[in-house]
């Protein structure tokens, strides 16, 4: 269709515009790697202040803080197996979050899961591969239930996800603790704990495969990797990710554009769960290879932390999440080598934490203040 | 004064012997991403004028007026107030030196009284506490001697937009504005509230304020000003006494060639039915009756307009046809096909494309990129997705070939569509849906909030499309507009269509006015013998 224009529109120069924009794009890419990494130095010195008020040594607290996690090689399997359910955990509340539901549910989603993969792991004698996949799939399932349930309450009747999702937490969780203690718990057991769960059904530990001893951190990570790519494929390529994000960027548009945004939400928790059934599934095959209390106790609000830091982009989502274990672990070394109490150890994650979220919606609200200005 | 050669006023220019109130002089803008807002535009205004600014979406006003109120500090030139050379770096310098600006946006704490709002940030107080009956008593007082008439205790979150936009002015006023800039202020107002407006305003000039009107609503500005300037591509193109002006004089200043505001058409070439609507009952959640049997017939090849005041049921209407709402009972049949409960991706895989009246909440989703948003309607069918994934090059050569064929101002279709200008959205919107190929276009309420280059735009689409044979279903509470574009012409109120003229050859908007407020009614048969 062949239209006229003002004038004005003729001068339009879109070969130069377009330029212009790809050199914006690269200049604040750059600023923003530039504004990150500021970030993380300055909360590394307000930490170093809070160590030097307590009257700890800081330097021996940071070179633990800092190098402890690569310092022995059980120290980098506990990263490894830290940031392996971390990042899943991120992926897992990401979609719900590209879709702008609050869904804080990966909490019980990954001890329902925890315990449908240890039940069959546990008292179902399988050969080995299936014996790994089956506790996966159903759990998985369990997850995705467990998703659905508040997300169709929340597409359907309007209740508030981040309430359904809390309570439903609660419940789980102690659902857990009452099994485990009185199903799970084989009797005159010394302390609260599962029996193992059968060989075949064990993720086989990546010490056992470089000869090293790298803690606990098992094959999972391969799953990690098959799961960034799935996530980034999901909400890039598919049309249900482009549903999700739609919806994240304007309901009502997508409504009045014919999506069913009502089963496009559900589903964004119910995917949700799934991916975080997988962190569950992890736990138990993986990790502890039993049941044992609180065996994710605060990890899945962790989870939540990685994906805010990745902006809920399955792409920095592991490394966001490789950031934030290693933090944690290196916190935990310093606990042990430099004496610094645990409380000191959260105060300097937590600034760190804080300042780069406040950076985050720094750009974001400057972002929008771009785009409001040039209009 | 001629338009060809427009020479900006300047001080030896004016004729009056004193100095403009308020004078800029060469103001230059450019932002740091390097967009040229300002271009050596010199502006005066008298005491005691009306004086509008005139110019389409991002011509430079709004900015011009962020400077004068201090928002934005200019990259050059020099502002004068009563003759003296003055800086102001801040809106608080601008209300210590007698400038106050309504902004389109209201900036009002809604949470607050009307009096709170009024006295915020000058409150009068009682050692430490804000002094609540002196606060109400001020604002009384004060909607008392200008005339605006506010409910000093009622909370903004509850009180009506014209309403709102009194308690700005007066917000403005209250801090002693002598010079009172109203951003858009008819934007957001109903016809009866901007009459009121214009009262309101008049009586400022006679207690002595002085008033920029920004607009782009031309006859508006015939109406209420003294004096016009109009801008355009960053530059001041004039400046004009009223009773030089006229409408098209001014809209061919703003757009820089001759346009049309009269819509030319050929005679509708009418084809077979193709939207047939009866007895269509609608009520809200809460139960209240919006639609009370509404029946209209719209064919191929002909536009079929709605007039009426706004809030007679014409959204409802749109909404429950777009399958956006679920009608109570009624018929809605496209070719002979009921899409009355279906779905709104149903109803528009049936041929329906939906032009909505708020395009700008509803129409887009402004952090989504251009891509994304053209094919928000298309996107499950190939060429978009093939076996279940999408596929970025089929959706970057739509949003190509979109952008081509709508001249929409856009570097690259990555972009989000919030970095466009409003007009070029509006475009955005016009685009997916002519292309989708409908055989029902329903328009509402098409050049609301639209400058005079993309309202023309947008009539010449929608004729194109009738010519092509779409069958369209205009809605539109500008009569004007309505009753020149439309073949046929419906009029509801108060959820029924209470009259439907078979051509507006010779109808006056008087008489279809009778109709919108519903003091005339047509019988049942006159309106069936018509459809």
């Amino acid at each position: 269709m062949q239209v006229t224009l003002p004038s004005s529109a003729s001068s339009f120069d879109r070969a130069a515009e377009r330029a212009r924009v790809q050199q914006e794009r690269r200049r604040s890419a750059i600023v923003d790697l530039v504004v990150t990494l500021s970030t993380i130095a300055l909360a590394l010195l307000v930490g170093f202040l809070v160590m030097l008020i307590v009257g700890k040594d800081p330097i021996l607290a940071y070179s633990s803080l800092l190098s402890g996690p690569l310092s022995r090689s059980h120290r980098a399997g506990r990263w490894i197996e830290d940031a392996t359910t971390l990042i899943i955990l991120g992926l897992s509340v990401a979609i719900p979050f590209r879709a702008r539901q609050f869904s804080l549910g990966a909490q019980g989603q990954m001890f329902i899961a925890a315990m449908i993969a240890a039940v069959i792991a546990i008292y179902l004698p399988l050969p080995p591969v299936l014996a790994i996949l089956l506790p996966l799939v159903a759990a998985m399932l369990a997850g995705f239930v467990t998703g659905l349930l508040p997300g169709l309450i929340k597409a359907y009747l309007n209740a508030n996800e981040i309430v359904s999702t809390l309570m439903l937490n609660a419940v789980i969780v102690l659902l857990y603790d009452f099994l485990l203690t009185n199903v799970f718990t084989p009797p005159g057991a010394q302390s609260l704990r599962s029996e193992l769960i059968q060989p075949n059904s064990m993720l086989l530990r990546l010490s056992a495969i470089f000869g090293i001893n790298l803690g606990r951190a098992n094959l999972a990570v391969v799953m990690v990797a098959v799961l960034v790519l799935a996530v980034w494929v999901l909400l890039s390529r598919t049309p249900l990710g482009y549903e999700i994000r739609i919806i994240g960027a304007n309901e009502k548009f997508a409504r009045y554009g014919g999506i069913n945004t009502q089963r496009t939400i559900a589903l964004s928790f119910a995917i949700g769960g799934a991916i975080a059934a997988v962190a569950g599934v992890h736990l138990v095959l993986g990790v502890h290879q039993r049941l044992i209390p609180a065996i994710a106790a605060g990890l899945g609000f962790e989870g939540i932390v990685v994906a805010l830091l990745a902006r809920n982009n399955p792409l920095l989502i592991p490394i966001t999440g490789l950031f934030y274990s290693y933090l944690r672990v290196g916190g935990d070394i310093m606990e042990q080598e430099a004496a610094v109490g645990a409380e000191i150890v959260q105060v300097i994650q937590a600034v760190i934490i804080l300042l780069l979220t406040a950076q985050v919606l720094v750009n974001y609200a400057k972002s929008r203040h771009r785009l409001m200005r040039s209009t | 004064m001629s338009t060809h050669a427009p020479h900006p006023t300047s001080p030896s220019a004016t004729d009056s012997a004193a100095a403009p109130l308020v004078e800029m002089r060469g103001i230059t803008k450019i932002y740091p991403n390097g967009v040229l807002a300002n271009h050596e535009v010199t502006f005066a205004v008298r005491a005691g004028e009306i004086h509008a600014l005139v110019g389409e979406n991002g011509a430079g006003k709004s900015t011009l007026m962020k400077i004068l109120y201090g928002m934005e500090r200019p990259s050059a030139g020099q502002i004068f107030l009563r003759g003296k050379p003055t800086t102001i770096h801040s809106p608080h310098e601008a209300i210590t030196q007698g400038i106050g600006m309504v902004h389109q946006n209201f900036m009002l704490v809604p949470s607050f009284t009307i009096a709170e709002n009024i006295v915020l940030g000058t409150e009068p107080s009682r050692g430490a506490f804000v002094d609540r009956r002196a606060a109400i008593a001020a604002a009384a007082q004060l909607a008392q001697q200008y005339g605006l008439s506010v409910d000093p205790e009622a909370r903004v979150d509850v009180v009506p937009v014209g309403m709102r936009q009194r308690v700005e002015i007066l917000k403005a006023l209250y801090r002693g504005a002598d010079v009172l800039i109203l951003d858009e202020p008819t934007a957001v107002l109903t016809p009866q509230e901007t009459h009121e407006l214009f009262t309101a305003i008049q009586r400022l000039i006679q207690v002595g304020k002085t008033v920029i009107f920004i607009s782009h609503k031309l006859h508006e500005v015939m109406e209420i000003s003294d004096r016009i300037s109009v801008m355009r591509d960053a530059r001041l193109v004039g400046t004009l006494d009223k009773h030089e002006a006229n409408e098209r004089l001014l809209a061919k200043m703003m757009v820089g060639r001759e346009v049309f505001l009269n819509i030319e058409k050929t005679p509708a070439q009418r084809g077979p039915l193709v939207l047939k609507v009866r007895n269509l009952e609608y009520a809200t959640e809460t139960g209240v009756e919006v639609l009370k049997g509404v029946s209209l017939s719209v064919y191929a090849g002909e536009i079929l307009g709605i007039a009426g005041v706004e809030g007679n049921g014409q959204t409802e209407l749109v909404e429950v046809i777009a399958g956006l709402r679920t009608p109570l009972s009624g018929v809605i049949e496209l070719n002979g096909k009921s899409i009355a409960g279906l779905t709104p991706r149903q109803v528009r895989q049936a041929g329906v494309a939906h032009i909505p009246e708020d395009r700008l909440t509803n129409g887009v989703a402004l952090t989504a990129s251009i891509q994304e948003n053209l094919i928000v309607d298309r996107y499950t069918r190939e060429p978009f997705t093939r076996g279940g994934l999408m596929r970025p090059a089929a959706i970057a050569r739509n949003s190509e070939a979109l952008i081509e064929a709508y001249a929409i101002r856009a570097p690259d279709g990555s972009l989000p569509v919030g970095a466009l200008s409003g007009g070029n959205m509006q475009k955005v919107v016009v685009a997916r849906e002519l292309s989708s190929q409908p055989k029902l276009l329903i328009a509402a309420q098409p050049t609301r909030g639209v400058d005079i280059g993309a309202t023309e735009f947008m009539h010449e689409q929608l004729v194109r499309a009738r010519n092509a044979g779409v069958a369209i279903l205009l809605v539109s509470a500008d009569l004007s507009e309505v009753m020149s574009l439309s073949d046929r012409l419906a009029v509801m109120h108060a959820g029924r269509i209470v009259a439907l003229f078979p051509s507006t050859e010779g109808l006056t908007e008087e008489e279809v006015g009778l109709y919108m407020l519903g003091t005339k009614t047509m019988s049942q048969s006159e309106i069936e013998s018509h459809w």
